[in-house]
């Protein structure tokens, strides 16, 4: 392929990636506007507080995929990312397992 | 893989630049690093319910703290912040220099938007009592929105001279793109923190008509 085409190609694709990042943006900011609806809404906490963890990971995961390139880039890094994210999920799935009391009695620490 | 991607690559036994594995290396290590911070935030909030005593002795309840018209405000400005890094990144890839100066330049207002808005919730829960060393709640709040805080502050620094290293004509072709490109990472990743810390550490605590961790305290203030 020739110098020209290939820098023709590369700005075709800065030029999609553009088109994305703004539908993108507009996404993160309505569904950040819906989250905030969420809370006020009358209808089971269980339900509500499912749906919000549903939109921060759709959230997070869109800002790690297209604007942090994950998407467009090396598998490895996207590996290496989901490691660490992984590992501080279990740890938070193991504290809240280890402590999964209601409430402790301050009678012990008086 | 894109052609982009494939053509921007220096030529390392992985394909990837160095700078950029590390990058991402130090990213997974501090997705571990605020894992940690949220989790033990939520912990004492579960164990913990209750509020906290000011320094006259009145007890206080912490959904009253919160302002989420201020809460919701940081948040859209860190997404519209990450937005504008996402352009200067792919402005630089363009070779198009005045355009990342303009988008970098509106990474670092939002930026020091968001610190404002912290600095003042801060002196309003400081106000009201609140203090790091007067409850759990108030220890792991201020120590995990802080560190987060922190992180924002070191990316806008990073980001300032970045905008002023790109006068001297140094930051160029790839491995000025590839700056940029590190730099961003780091932005959106602080994006990322705030939106979970945003959802667990905020609105959480607006669900239900007596707050989500039961403490009896209707919401209305």
């Amino acid at each position: 392929m020739s110098h020209a085409a290939t820098d023709h190609n590369l700005a075709t694709e800065e030029i999609r990636r553009y088109h994305h990042f703004i539908t993108l943006a507009l996404w993160l900011a309505a569904i950040t506007g819906v989250e905030i609806v969420l809370i006020f809404l009358p209808v089971s906490l269980s339900i509500i507080l499912t749906v919000l963890c549903v939109l921060s990971a759709i959230k997070f995961f869109a800002v790690i995929l297209w604007f942090m390139h994950l998407i467009y880039d090396h598998r490895l890094l996207f590996w290496i990312f989901i490691a660490g994210m992984g590992l501080a999920f279990a740890t938070f799935t193991a504290l809240l397992s280890l402590f999964a009391v209601d409430r402790i009695d301050t009678k012990w620490f008086s | 893989m894109s052609q982009v991607a494939e053509s921007s690559h220096a030529p390392t036994s992985t394909g990837i630049d160095h700078k950029k594995l590390i990058m991402w290396l130090f990213l997974a290590s501090d997705c571990m690093f605020f894992g940690t911070l949220i989790s033990t935030h939520l912990l004492y909030r579960k164990l913990y319910p209750t509020g906290f005593t000011d320094a006259e002795g009145h007890q206080r309840f912490i959904q009253n703290l919160f302002n989420i018209e201020l809460t919701s405000f940081s948040t859209f400005i860190l997404l519209m912040s990450s937005f504008l890094m996402a352009l200067a990144v792919s402005a630089m890839h363009k070779g198009q220099i005045k355009s990342f100066r303009r988008n970098i330049l509106g990474v670092i207002f939002f930026g020091l938007i968001f610190l404002g808005c912290q600095v003042y919730e801060f002196t309003h829960f400081l106000h009201q009592g609140l203090t790091i060393q007067n409850s759990v709640f108030g220890s792991t709040f201020y120590v995990l929105t802080g560190t987060h805080g922190t992180h924002v502050a070191i990316g806008v620094l990073w980001l300032i001279i970045l905008y002023f290293y790109s006068f001297t004509g140094k930051l160029v072709g790839h491995m000025g793109a590839l700056d940029v490109e590190i730099a961003g990472l780091y932005w959106h990743f602080v994006d990322i923190v705030w939106i979970i810390i945003f959802t667990a550490v905020y609105l959480v605590e607006y669900l239900g008509p007596t707050g989500f961790w039961g403490t009896g305290l209707p919401l209305t203030k």
